[in-house]
């Protein structure tokens, strides 16, 4: 193998073989060490959380990669190929000057025109001091009711779109909220201050393309009142036929009053985990 | 809604269908007692010595060294997937690629298993890569197949990565799409590596010249048995994965690749068979003509020794290789998977038997002319021990199918699926 | 100068009697091995009986001493051994094997085509008291490796070894005879330096009546065979199938 043992004579044959070998062995090591190296340097510039996100996402159902534009009825059908991230879709502006089409119902769910809205069931709310808040939506906090238990980021820590806002524990199941935007964690609040974080953003909130992934206004309906259907299938007894019923509003806390639904199922598409 | 009831549904990927966890350890449990069979064997063999196999001074390889070289040769089809899908960007084999990585970690992880009981002194492993000669085929095949190994290796990493829970550390899941992204490097590798492996384990017989049976002529210091046993492994490498799949969909009762993949994958065994034919029948005929006899070897006396006759090689090169090779690519005959499957079938027989005519029939030919023409029937151990290998392939392959995204589809969409 | 170390063989004064075989295991230390049959035992010479294949008076018998044939020319073993175990001693053309570095793939042993190899399949044993009768200039061989006739190289040494402690640079011939040589009691097989012209089994090898086996195989074996008889003088070559006159044994 190398020229210090007993013997070793290099002949043609020894040097075209063994620089094949070395050839074919470095290949494989720099491959290694590349993927490697690569990946820590992913981690390094905050790219991790979208490629965990990018993998995430094509692990959907198709059902749940709905594009917004189909939602609010400006296009039939299309799924969306970008992991929800409109500021850098190519199609966005020739859907968007599109006027949002469809019925609304009256969902019996509270959500305002002030807030933006992100498909985990988040919604972010400018601030005047250019801070954001952002807090579970009611679709969220009517399946969750009160969670046994929750876990805040750090203040002063960075959290990355469609990454990790917040978790929290309910009857067993853990459930991780996607963050609805990047910035910096500058408040704690909780259930009882009607918002959960206050960030910095990372991007002007000035900006239109800084929330256009958002959703807002009347796409905030149609998005919703499919959930319910989804939610209506999902969660109706085992081993009944699937119905979709007319009219009705969402009650409060329904991990605790139908404990023996999918909840796995249900908290996955939700909030968009695989 | 079926996988949330399980009791393992944690494991097993969204939206994928999945019998019981019982159900699955019933499946499970004659192939680990199968499993376990094999390791005990083997360990005798480790422990008590080569003694217990049934190989002698005349018989040096048996049913050890047949099995090694049939399984490699039916293992082809990883890196001639993976060849056809990288490099020549044929996308339309997707389906099938990450069986073939399994199948192919399977069977040369068993075949180097099964070499480390089959030498000696099992220790002295590394012996070739400190003191290398140059010469000789068996260091090339012992490097190639190594390298070969991590290569696989490195290609079922990115599959088990993407396991429901493993793909929730966030590293694991980077670390498997920057690995991923690399893949094609490793392919490239890996069809560099399996071209000289598969074609040194040809070159093991074909440098013979103390056995004229497996001596032949050839290109430089390569044999012809070199080339055409890289010919016969690539044309049956997909008719093996064509069954593997069958069989699995038949066990599984679903349909997991698109019904024309099993056409396309025949189409390119039965073409690659063709040519593998025409160029053994060519070497067959400068073989008996020329080298065999150059030698004082006539060759009618290979075959004057029953059940060894001339039938054999009637059966190698046109039961087993032009007739699969004819059902394969013939438009009528393809289209029905009945007879599709059965060619296949004859295609992997064939080159289990091509690879039996060289390992054992030649240390049962006479040399010398008062030799005698010698017969060799395993030992328990030995087929106990390849038991085990078969064993361990069903296990690694329920495994993954049950807890990794072996065929899942791209869902839908033009999105960039890593790993589907 | 380099010796080619090589045999003669007459097989007209061999009587089969077998004292060579058991000079060879005396000499390398080879274990009993009572478990071991015909295709397992360790029989670095063997010597093999043939028959002419006719019946009544017209029978004949031969019997050839068959060992490592220490091939000159692409050696099969030499060059089929993953870690060159094996190599031709340019010194003495003998075909040296090294235990210690085999792994016991026995590539070798399908390579020779003179059967010429055994493996070690037992660990060697020998009944209590006998190990005072081993060799102790021959190292014993665990199990697990090949091995083969190489000449009795421990004799080479002594007779070097001999030969240095009296000042001299070459080794007195008589000192170098291998076992069973020494041993055959019709001296049928002869020893000596092919590369010396001088040496009187260096003519005898190209004598009329003087063959190697299997030689179209060209490997170039240094142990010759000699007969007057056409019958055997034929065994040189392979069998022409079944029903020719040759028998085995």
């Amino acid at each position: 193998m190398f020229p210090g043992v007993d013997g070793f004579r290099w002949t043609v044959g020894h040097i075209l073989f063994l620089s094949l070998f070395f050839a074919v062995a470095l290949t494989i090591l720099v491959t290694v060490v590349s993927a490697v190296w690569r990946t820590v340097r992913d981690f390094r510039t905050n790219r991790a959380i979208e490629l965990c996100w990018k993998s995430d996402f094509a692990q959907l159902p198709e059902t749940e990669r709905r594009c917004r534009h189909e939602l609010a009825g400006r296009v039939m059908s299309r799924t969306c190929d970008n992991a929800f991230d409109c500021r850098q879709c190519s199609n966005y502006s020739q859907f968007a000057v599109q006027s949002a089409r469809g019925i609304v119902h009256d969902l019996g769910l509270n959500y305002s025109n002030d807030r933006f809205y992100h498909r985990g069931h988040t919604w972010v709310k400018p601030e005047e001091d250019g801070t954001l808040t952002i807090g579970p939506d009611e679709l969220a906090q009517h399946l969750i009711g009160s969670p046994d238990s929750i876990t805040m980021p750090k203040m002063g820590s960075e959290i990355e779109v469609n990454g990790t806002a917040w978790e929290m524990t309910k009857n067993g199941n853990e459930i991780r909220v996607r963050a609805p935007i990047e910035g910096t964690v500058v408040g704690i609040g909780g259930p009882k201050e009607g918002w959960y974080l206050k960030i910095h953003p990372r991007l002007d909130p000035n900006d239109p393309v800084t929330l256009r992934h958002l959703l807002r206004g009347p796409e905030v309906h149609f998005w919703l009142s499919r959930e319910l259907e989804r939610l209506q299938l999902q969660l109706r007894p085992a081993n009944t036929a699937p119905s979709l019923a007319d009219g009705g509003v969402l009650m409060s806390g329904l991990m605790d009053a139908m404990p023996e639904s999918e909840w796995g199922t249900v908290l996955a598409d939700t909030f968009l985990e695989t | 809604m079926a996988s949330t009831a399980l009791a393992d549904s944690r494991w097993i990927a969204r939206g994928e269908e999945r019998t019981s966890l019982r159900q699955f350890l019933v499946w499970l449990a004659p192939w680990v007692v199968v499993f376990a069979l094999g390791v005990y064997a083997a360990g005798l063999c480790l422990y008590f010595g080569l003694n217990q196999t049934n190989m002698d001074n005349r018989f040096a390889f048996g049913l050890w060294i047949f099995l090694d070289l049939g399984v490699i040769a039916l293992g082809a089809g990883a890196f001639f997937t993976g060849f056809l899908v990288y490099i020549l960007k044929r996308a339309e084999l997707q389906p099938i690629l990450n069986t073939a990585v399994v199948v192919g970690f399977i069977c040369y992880s068993g075949a180097v298993g099964i070499l480390m009981i089959d030498v000696g002194q099992p220790l002295r492993a590394w012996f070739t890569f400190w003191h290398p000669n140059t010469h000789s085929m068996l260091t090339e095949v012992t490097f190639c197949i190594s390298c070969y190994l991590l290569v696989l290796c490195l290609e079922y990493i990115p599959i088990l990565l993407r396991n429901r829970q493993l793909r929730k550390l966030p590293s694991f899941l980077v670390f498997e799409h920057q690995l991923h992204k690399l893949v094609p490097v490793l392919a490239g590798v890996g069809t560099l590596l399996s071209f000289f492996h598969q074609g040194s384990l040809g070159g093991l017989y074909g440098v013979l010249r103390g056995r004229p049976f497996a001596f032949r002529q050839g290109f430089l210091i390569w044999p012809s048995t070199f080339f055409l046993f890289i010919l016969s492994a690539i044309a049956t490498g997909p008719s093996f994965l064509m069954l593997v799949t069958a069989t699995v969909e038949k066990v599984t009762g679903r349909r997991l690749v698109p019904p024309d993949l099993f056409r396309r994958l025949g189409f390119i065994s039965g073409v690659l068979l063709g040519i593998y034919v025409a160029a053994k029948s060519i070497d067959t005929l400068i073989w008996l003509n020329f080298t065999s006899p150059s030698v004082g070897f006539a060759p009618w006396q290979y075959y004057s020794y029953k059940p060894f006759g001339l039938p054999i090689l009637f059966a190698e090169i046109v039961v087993f290789g032009l007739l699969p090779a004819f059902l394969l690519t013939y438009r009528r005959s393809a289209q029905r998977r009945g007879l599709l499957l059965s060619a296949a079938a004859l295609a992997c027989a064939g080159v289990l038997l091509n690879r039996f005519v060289l390992t054992v029939q030649t240390l049962a030919l006479p040399t010398l002319a008062f030799d005698e023409f010698l017969h060799y029937t395993p030992s328990w151990q030995e087929v106990a021990s390849f038991g085990g290998v078969l064993g361990y392939g069903v296990i690694v392959y329920s495994l993954s199918y049950r807890y990794l995204p072996l065929f899942a589809q791209p869902k839908g969409g033009n999105t960039h699926v890593s790993g589907s | 100068m380099n010796a080619r170390y090589g045999m003669v063989i007459d097989l007209d004064r061999c009587t089969g009697c077998g004292s060579c075989m058991v000079a060879c295991a005396a000499e390398n230390n080879v274990a009993p091995l009572p478990q071991a049959s015909p295709r397992t035992g360790i029989t670095p010479m063997l010597v093999r009986k043939v028959s002419n294949g006719m019946e009544g008076g017209a029978q004949r018998e031969v019997f050839i001493p068959i060992m490592c044939m220490h091939c000159e020319h692409e050696t099969p073993c030499v060059s089929v051994c993953p870690q060159q175990a094996v190599e031709v001693d340019k010194a003495t053309g003998i075909v040296m094997q090294m235990p210690q570095r085999c792994l016991g793939c026995r590539y070798c042993m399908t390579a020779c085509p003179y059967h010429a190899r055994y493996f070690n399949w037992w660990d060697p044993a020998w009944p209590a008291g006998m190990e005072k009768s081993l060799n102790p200039g021959v190292a014993v061989r665990m199990r697990g490796v090949v091995e083969k006739c190489n000449m009795c190289h421990a004799r080479l040494h002594s007779a070097m070894a001999k030969a240095a402690a009296a000042g001299k640079r070459e080794i007195d011939p008589a000192d170098y005879v291998p076992a069973c040589v020494e041993a055959c009691p019709t001296a049928a097989i002869r020893f000596g330096n092919l590369a010396d012209q001088n040496d009187a089994v260096s003519h005898e090898a190209h004598s009329p009546d003087a063959f190697r086996l299997l030689a179209r195989l060209d490997t170039e074996p240094k142990v010759y065979y000699k007969s007057k008889e056409a019958w055997v003088r034929a065994l040189a070559e392979s069998k022409s199938g079944p029903g020719s006159e040759v028998k085995h044994g």
